[in-house]
């Protein structure tokens, strides 16, 4: 793979506060009574892209495209095969996550928190509010005893849930209120980049809103940095100001939500945006329907050229042969494909 | 003010067009700890040929409804009261909730007359028969035709709903399979006997956004090719406006408000409605804009709010009234209705500003 095409900020007056290079995670399939591996999952391959401080980027695509795992490279809950993670820890020093340790990763890792999709999961049943919210505190002496539990009332009541709750159980409270409280256990150590990982997907549209705007306010008080891990693009188009688009464990397509929304350049954004309803029945029928025939490529087996031209409505015989790099179209806009400046691709705008 | 249980008048000719009628149905729970009043009061009217969507949130009794008509509610639900009127094949129209639940007579309606497509295809699917078996069990159930025939039946409609090379995938089991393409074969042992009536509830919740594209494509498809009515159990608004004719907009129980997809989008009338509307992103929302976001939560089950059942989240509420006062279904005009206050004068005009709190 080449290794020059990574995306760099565009802007180089603003320091990223995570720069993202040539990330591979790769999960070997076992077989056999030996466990002898026979090949690779390629979850991530290749992947580059860097967050500013302050701003949402979104990681969007369909189930199996490694966006989780991106994510989950970056907190570490994986040591990803090969690649960079650089991580401004201050002014002056870049780390790089991905080679450090359990032991030199502990600091980072109350910079750098994670909320989980499914709130009825990611909270342990047997343990309070208290214990829950309280735990990162309690474990990297922050505090203890009563200064712990004001801490914690704080801290729900940041996220809009009344601190009386603090010994109350998980179960007592609603989907809603389940993923407010893990995103109070996210702010806990005053963390500067969140990873939500499908964040919102498991909520009710109303409740769904309510926590959407939670996080926007949170982002704007504490100058929170997210990396928004959506398959819902309607969501992700209201809170990013960046997204990039994965394919097969690859970044196909970065650039500025309105860019992007708005003026697609890969042929699978704007499959992605042809596919999301418009809540609107007028629009029904309106404008250029794509619809994707046959499914997502194998990551242990990709085919050979472009991954998506088997499914692309506008693949060549140039696509087939050779993989397309992910290159610069214009400020901040990053794209893979061989024809991005050729093609007149359908925005949501056309339909909507 | 009218009584709840007002019937809407239907011409003759209406009348034979009516597919299924659902009149005041109540599915309660009798739980240890106290009745659980899932479905209190749900009207909904389905004609031939057309699609109507359920959409509420979480709890709010959608899928309770679809599994009364059905009849597979499981215990301890019941059906306290209500009419399920279903004009069958042969002209007749029969009250499903007064059949026996295990009788012959719902089971041959079952799969055969109405049948139903679940949100996990992976469960709901076996995963220790083949997905030919599956399909040709509904079939040799309902229909008088040999193993062979009910076979090549069975190819035909795994062809229908796209999966290819259909002959081989028959003998696939339904973990080999990808989500759509599990959904897909679904929808195939659910059409396998041509029902008057498909009910999907939630069927591509669980699903891709371009795969749910395709599998709304094909129920649409279908529909147009067999003139089958679809009964569409979803959360999704978008899914909503993509494939409704007529909506029913339910909240702890009941219908607040129902009418063609254009005036639920945009002529709604109920708070809930138009604040379910407000709450979802819009493309043409500006940057840094706030959702509307209803407050509080939809309350515990048992214990559900007196009066409106929305009251103690409405932006409307009118004190001493929503919450004592059950508003009953207005009709609005047309297939236009909705149980709210604001609307319970005649001339359907909004309550004075004097008297909102």
């Amino acid at each position: 793979m080449n290794s020059e095409t990574g995306i760099k900020p565009a802007d180089s007056s603003v320091e990223a506060l995570l720069e993202v290079r040539n990330l591979h995670m790769q999960f070997p399939i076992r077989r056999g009574a030996f466990r002898r591996t026979v090949g690779f999952v390629k979850a991530v391959n290749d992947v580059s892209f860097h967050i500013r401080p302050g701003e949402t980027l979104s990681l969007v695509g369909e189930s199996g495209c490694g966006k989780t795992t991106t994510g989950r490279c970056i907190v570490r809950v994986y040591e990803p095969t090969s690649g960079q993670i650089l991580y401004q820890a201050d002014e002056r020093e870049r780390i790089d996550l991905a080679g450090l340790d359990n032991r030199d990763l502990r600091p980072f890792r109350r910079e750098i928190r994670m909320i989980f999709q499914d709130p009825f999961s990611s909270l342990n049943p047997r343990l309070s509010i208290l214990q829950i919210v309280g735990e990162s505190l309690k474990v990297n002496q922050v505090a203890s005893g009563s200064e712990l539990e004001d801490q914690v009332a704080a801290l729900l009541r940041r996220v809009g849930l009344r601190p009386e709750y603090i010994r109350r159980y998980p179960h007592a409270f609603s989907g809603g209120e389940r993923q407010r409280i893990g995103i109070a256990r996210a702010l806990a150590l005053n963390p500067r980049l969140i990873v939500a990982d499908e964040a919102v997907s498991a909520l009710d549209v109303s409740v769904q809103a309510q926590i959407l705007n939670l996080l926007q306010d949170l982002q704007e008080e504490l100058d929170l940095t997210y990396l928004f891990i959506a398959h819902d693009l309607s969501v992700v188009e209201h809170i990013s100001h960046r997204v990039a688009v994965m394919y097969v464990g690859k970044i196909v397509e970065l650039a500025a939500t309105e860019d992007l929304f708005r003026n697609p350049l890969h042929p699978y954004t704007e499959a992605l945006l042809s596919a999301v309803p418009k809540p609107d029945p007028r629009l029904r029928n309106k404008g250029v329907r794509i619809r994707l025939a046959g499914e997502v490529a194998d990551p242990s087996n990709p085919p050979g050229g472009c991954y998506f031209h088997p499914r692309c409505p506008y693949a060549e015989e140039r696509c087939r042969q050779e993989a397309p790099a992910v290159r610069e179209v214009g400020r901040d806009r990053w794209v893979a494909c061989h024809f991005a400046e050729e093609l007149d691709l359908q925005g949501f705008e056309a339909i909507g | 003010m009218q009584p709840t249980h007002t019937r809407l008048d239907a011409t003759g000719a209406e009348e034979a067009d009516r597919l299924l009628e659902v009149r005041e149905l109540k599915t309660h729970f009798f739980a240890d700890e106290g009745v659980v009043r899932a479905v209190d009061g749900v009207n909904l009217s389905l004609k031939r040929g057309q699609t109507l969507c359920v959409v509420g949130e979480s709890g709010c009794g959608k899928s309770v409804t679809a599994r009364s008509i059905l009849r597979i509610v499981p215990s301890p639900g019941e059906i306290v009261a209500g009419e399920i009127l279903f004009r069958q094949r042969d002209g007749n129209t029969v009250d499903l909730a007064e059949m026996n639940p295990k009788g012959r007579e719902i089971r041959r309606i079952r799969g055969g007359e109405i049948s139903m497509i679940f949100q996990e295809p992976m469960s709901s699917l076996s995963p220790v028969h083949t997905i030919g078996s599956q399909i040709m069990e509904a079939i040799l159930l309902h229909l008088p035709v040999t193993r062979q025939e009910a076979r090549k039946r069975a190819a035909y409609m795994l062809d229908l709903v796209g999966i290819p090379r259909a002959n081989e995938q028959l003998d696939a089991y339904s973990f080999e399979l990808s989500g759509g393409m599990r959904q897909r074969a679904m929808i195939a042992i659910a059409l396998a006997c041509e029902p008057q009536l498909l009910i999907a509830d939630e069927p591509t919740t669980a699903l891709d956004v371009t795969t749910q594209a395709n599998i709304l494509d094909l129920i649409r498809d279908l529909q147009q090719d067999s003139g089958m009515s679809v009964l569409f159990i979803t959360h999704d608004l978008g899914v909503v406006a993509e494939i409704a004719d007529e909506v029913v907009v339910m909240y702890l129980g009941r219908d607040v408000e129902s009418g063609d997809v254009d005036s639920i989008f945009h002529e709604a009338k109920h708070p809930y409605t138009r604040a379910l509307l407000q709450s979802i992103p819009r493309y043409d929302s500006r940057d840094n804009q706030r959702l509307y976001s209803i407050k509080g939560t939809v309350p515990h089950p048992f214990d559900r709010p007196n009066g409106c059942p929305f009251h103690p989240r409405c932006d409307d509420f009118i004190a001493e009234q929503c919450n004592r006062i059950d508003p009953p279904r207005q009709r609005l005009g047309g297939e236009h209705s909705v149980r709210c206050l604001l609307y319970a004068t005649a001339d359907e005009a909004p309550i004075n500003k004097e008297m909102r709190t």
